[in-house]
């Protein structure tokens, strides 16, 4: 964890402090989403459909318009950040556990436990995510659990290939033979000492994988297979919303922004981390 | 008149039409998807058609008698050539209904024309066909029945005849890109007189925003399948125009009464009541749908005015469902991306107002409909639908619906099945009206499905383009025309 | 040499084999298409009867012994929605696929390894401040969205491009920058990060010292010697495009193999599904067999080995 201290005050640090902090922003909005938002997000009033940012009706105001079951965009905007938010981060989570785990263990215990994860790895690399998910979907059907099951199940083996490499090169080290000889057993070794010292790089995978991810349940609510509805996710306010670019621009393009800033940000977070790490270790 | 002038009078002659979907075949025995449709049924005339008020007319049959109750005599006509030159005859039409009642050909259309046990020639222009009951639905279902060339499916195959399909209509099938778009050619032979517009194009373009993106840079002339709003939205737009048309789609609300909170008469009622008809037509589709009572059409066989109904009452709508003490029940609304999601999520709200608990369960198409057609229990306690059986008449919309044992019914009520069925065993139109009304006033009383709207299809197409479409949703390019 | 290729044929086999299988019980799980082809009114025994003639009633495991027959015939079967043979439903995407897939790649890596070069040797300075952002925006845009964006600009407005379709060369266009805008970021990493560590070493300085100009040094030494990792990330993000292809492709109603492929699996055309994952997989095997044989002929100090990679 030194290391990752010791990125926070390397130069550089400085340049990414607006998107860290629009990161934050993001965070908060999330978690105080009911405190924030003005209006309850699943409130429709079919006749004030549609209007444009800053209009009233019936004595409300609506800052960013409403959507085309006049319900307050704004507040569908706030609310939106919590599902895009907790779908990326409870997937990461859940393939970062579970790859992180196989690629330890692969790098360890080598001989068929190795080629069958490394196998295994292949299989599933080899599967495009977004068709698989779609399939999964389609058995499990939508919403929120499952969307996080389908995302963590289908994108473990990016973690498996850097945890594996990083355990390999680590297995062999002086710290673990001294580690082992003095009787420490396999799961105590690979949680205490190897984890921590192969975590930066997998932290970095899972920055990147986090603005994908974000994207991935934009690309599954625009084929009608995400969040279900009327629970409000960026991802789903924008692909109905982009039906009516051409007449209500706002539905779209205001949940388009906050996306757009928010992976934006993480990547560029995820970049300057990798920078400070070691960057071999997490090409792929 | 000038050289000049003749060249700008020259009107455009190619139509180029975006379909939402790619046709899965041409073979008109197959599929009979919309967008199948919209392609083939240019390409083959059928035994006989509608005008466009509904009217059943002749086409390739220039007449009909009922010899008996189970016999249906046609007079085919005999000055009608396949694209080839060959004379459609009385063979061929018996060779297309045996075809496609044929159970080893596996149509998917099989269900509709299965009452045909029997079909032969039975004179130079004559056919027979025999029904093994009293069908009444016959000629609307025959309305469908394309007409293929005998000897050339015999020759080429089945699946040569699917990727180069050849019939006797306006136009001849002259190419299909796969994914992409499929081509066809005037058949000036045509007899009924030369097709106006020469090269017809059917692209697949599956984003509603991409169609109408394409219709206003000029690289489509008519799209289908347009929703009210981008409809709202393309009235301003100068160079195009909308062709919307009130189909015999009924737009309804389907309620669970073997399972769930459903199972309560009252709680039925109150759902019912609880639906504002008026707001949902004028808020929602911008006046692109017209209210309805019963789960009918006025575009269908069958419908009778004169039913009561549930006028939208919330506070008697309340009231009902605290009297059966169902106030937070769950209801569990099934539906898919094929259906309007701004409607489910609008009739969510309006039955919450009224002390229902509703969770919208989203599931991918093929997986609703197997839940849907399901056991009482699988099926969801409520679901919309967009029902239309393609043949106009009450048989294909409340039969399939809610009579015991059909794959969609969540409702059993013997005397409603008495009622449907006796409308079924007779040919005499004015009986069937009477035992129809009887079904929808059963229908009325036990609230199994609430009919919500009757379902405007609408086109968008270039301004200058002739047409005018028809309830039965058929896309008939040979009625179109450029105007200048 | 050759029994290293030899494994490593066996394995891919395997592997493809384990995709195959996976693909199948899942989508067998999730119902067959006998609801979808009947007419709306058909009766329970009219459904059940069809399901039958289709085969859909049979155990999973019967109907993969048969769809393994058929394979083993070198037959992908037939499309039961589209009643013709799946190679050739499928065959005729492939030329679309392939030619989207190869317009982005080029796009995002004529995009993605300059910037990553000038990123790595102007870094800290403004230029990379301002060009990483720039490639990063193609990744954090959903591609329904900038799609429907490049539509609007270039199709409606402007009228530069056509809207949709796929009819030459100016039709490709967007759909391969929408595409190509989602690899363009991985391509300026990796390459940032392989030029920035070939410069850090001490042959590099050596040629420098003597005088050599910059831009010869990057291009002539650096980035030749930095091509092995981009290889093996552009083997991969192949089949990346293939995937992202899946909503793109539906955006600008493009024939590819991706919208295909959610449209017969919407449709629950089973085979036709199989075809396209096996083609695929595939794919992605034969890819990443070639970059590691690329790399012999880039770095011949790398001597290929046994053993998992």
């Amino acid at each position: 964890m030194s290391r990752i201290r010791a990125a926070l005050s390397a130069p550089g640090t400085l340049a990414i402090a607006p998107f860290a902090l629009l990161l934050l922003v993001f965070t908060l909005m999330a978690l105080l989403a009911p405190v924030l938002a003005p209006l309850d997000p699943a409130r429709q009033s079919l006749l004030a459909r549609l209007r444009p940012p800053g209009s009233m009706a019936g004595g409300i105001t609506f800052w960013l318009g409403t959507d085309e079951l006049g319900r307050d965009l704004l507040s569908r905007v706030i609310h939106g950040a919590r599902a895009s938010l907790a779908v990326a981060l409870l997937s990461v989570i859940v393939s970062g556990i579970l790859g992180t785990a196989l690629g330890v263990l692969a790098g360890y215990r080598r001989g068929w436990v190795e080629v069958a994860i490394m196998r295994a790895v292949d299989v599933m690399l080899s599967i495009p995510a977004i068709l698989l998910a779609i399939i999964t979907v389609a058995v499990l059907g939508p919403g929120f659990l499952n969307l996080v099951l389908v995302l963590g199940f289908t994108r473990w083996p990016r973690y498996t290939r850097v945890a594996y490499a990083q355990t390999l090169g680590q297995a062999g080290l002086p710290y673990v033979t001294a580690a082992r000889l003095a009787g420490a057993r396999m799961p105590r070794l690979l949680l205490r000492h190897i984890l921590p010292n192969i975590a930066a790089p997998l932290v970095v995978v899972a920055t990147l994988e986090f603005g994908l991810m974000i994207l991935f349940e934009a690309g599954l609510s625009f084929l009608g297979l995400g969040i279900q509805p009327p629970t409000p996710s960026w991802g789903s306010i924008m692909s109905t919303g982009r039906n009516y670019v051409g007449t209500a621009w706002w539905i779209a393009t205001f949940p388009g922004i906050c996306l757009f800033l928010l992976v934006l940000s993480v990547n560029i977070c995820g970049d300057h981390l990798r920078d400070r790490f070691d960057p071999r270790a997490t090409i792929r | 008149m000038s050289l000049g002038a003749a060249a700008l009078a020259q009107v455009k002659d190619t139509l180029s039409v975006d379909l939402p979907g790619q046709p899965a075949t041409l073979d008109p025995h197959i599929q009979w998807d919309t967008d199948s449709y919209h392609v083939y049924r240019n390409i083959f005339d059928n035994l006989i058609t509608r005008d466009p008020s509904g009217k059943i007319v002749p086409q390739v049959a220039s007449a009909w008698t009922y010899r008996t109750p189970t016999e249906i005599e046609f007079t085919i006509r005999t000055d009608i050539k396949f694209h080839d030159g060959s004379a459609l005859t009385p063979e061929d039409v018996v060779f297309s209904v045996k075809r496609i009642t044929d159970p080893a050909f596996k149509s998917p259309q099989l269900t509709q024309f299965n009452s045909i046990i029997d079909a032969r020639v039975a004179g130079p222009d004559k056919v027979l066909l025999v029904t093994e009951k009293p069908y009444p639905v016959l000629l609307a279902q025959l309305v469908k029945l394309s007409i293929v060339p005998k000897a050339h499916v015999e020759k080429v195959g089945a699946e040569k005849f699917n990727l180069e399909p050849m019939g006797s209509g306006p136009y001849k099938f002259a190419g299909w890109q796969r994914g992409v778009r499929v081509t066809l050619e005037a058949n000036d032979a045509y007899w009924r007189g030369k097709p106006a517009i020469r090269t017809v194009t059917f692209q697949n373009v599956a984003d509603e925003a991409t169609r109408i993106a394409n219709l206003k840079s000029g690289r489509a002339d008519i799209t289908r399948a347009i929703s009210p709003d981008q409809a709202q939205a393309l009235k301003s737009e100068a160079r195009l125009k909308l062709l919307p048309v009130p189909t015999e789609r009924v737009g309804f609300l389907f309620i669970n009464a073997q399972w769930g909170p459903g199972t309560d008469l009252r709680v039925r009622r109150a759902i019912a009541h609880a639906i504002d008809r008026k707001l949902i037509v004028d808020a929602l589709y911008g006046g692109f749908a017209t209210p309805v009572d019963v789960v009918l059409t006025p575009a269908n066989f069958g419908y009778v005015s004169g039913i009561p109904s549930y006028p939208f009452d919330p506070v008697r709508a309340r009231a009902l469902v605290k009297e059966a003490g169902a106030e937070g029940a769950e209801v569990v609304f099934g539906t898919s991306p094929a259906y309007d999601q701004r409607l489910v999520q609008a009739l969510q709200q309006m039955l919450q107002e009224v002390g229902l608990k509703v969770t919208i369960r989203m599931t991918d198409h093929p997986t609703f409909l197997r839940r849907r057609q399901g056991n009482p229990d699988e099926a969801g306690s409520i679901s919309t639908g967009l029902w239309s059986c393609g043949c106009q008449d009450a048989d294909g919309v409340i039969n399939p619906l809610f009579r015991t044992g059909s794959t969609w019914a969540k409702y059993s009520n013997p005397k409603f099945d008495a009622a449907i069925d006796a409308a079924r065993a007779t040919i005499d139109d004015a009986e069937r009206l009477k035992h129809y009304a009887d079904a929808l006033r059963i229908l009325y009383e036990d609230v199994p499905g609430v009919g919500m709207f009757q379902y405007h299809a609408i086109y968008a197409s270039r301004r200058e383009v002739q047409w005018q479409p028809t309830a039965g949703e058929s896309f008939a390019v040979f009625d179109m025309k450029w105007q200048n | 040499m050759s029994r290293y290729l030899l494994g490593r044929a066996a394995q891919s086999v395997l592997a493809v084999f384990g995709v195959m299988t996976i693909v199948f019980v899942i989508m067998r799980l999730s119902g067959d298409p006998t609801l979808l082809l009947v007419p709306e009114g058909a009766t329970r025994e009219q459904i059940d009867a069809l399901r039958a003639q289709l085969g859909f009633d049979r155990p999973i495991a019967v109907q993969y012994a048969d769809y393994l027959w058929t394979l083993g015939r070198l037959d992908l079967g037939q499309s039961v929605v589209q009643r013709l043979p799946v190679w050739r439903i499928v065959g005729e995407r492939i030329p679309y696929t392939a030619w989207l897939a190869s317009t982005a790649l080029a796009f995002s890596v004529g995009i993605g390894i300059p910037v990553g070069v000038a990123t790595a040797v102007w870094r800290g300075t403004l230029v990379e401040r301002a060009l990483m952002p720039l490639v990063l925006v193609g990744q954090s845009m959903p591609t329904f969205w900038s799609g429907i964006l490049l539509i609007m600009l270039f199709g409606v407005g402007l009228g530069w491009l056509p809207t949709s379709g796929a009819d030459d060369w100016r039709a490709v266009i967007m759909p391969a920058v929408a595409l190509g805008g989602l690899s363009m970021a991985t391509f300026a990493r990796i390459t940032r990060t392989a030029v920035m560590e070939e410069l850090g070493k001490d042959y590099v300085r050596a040629i420098r010292a003597k005088g050599v100009a910059q831009p010869v040094v990057v291009i002539r030494h650096v980035l030749r010697n930095g091509a092995v990792p981009i290889v093996t990330i552009a083997a991969l993000e192949i089949a990346n495009l293939l995937a992202g292809a899946v909503i793109v492709e539906t955006v600008f109603a493009w024939p590819g193999m991706g919208q295909l492929a959610v449209q017969s699996i919407q449709a629950r055309d089973f085979l036709v599904v199989q075809a396209i994952v096996l083609l695929v997989s595939v794919s992605y095997v034969l890819l990443n067999f070639a970059a590691d044989m690329l790399y012999g002929v880039i770095d011949p100090r790398i001597r290929l080995r046994g053993g998992p990679r």
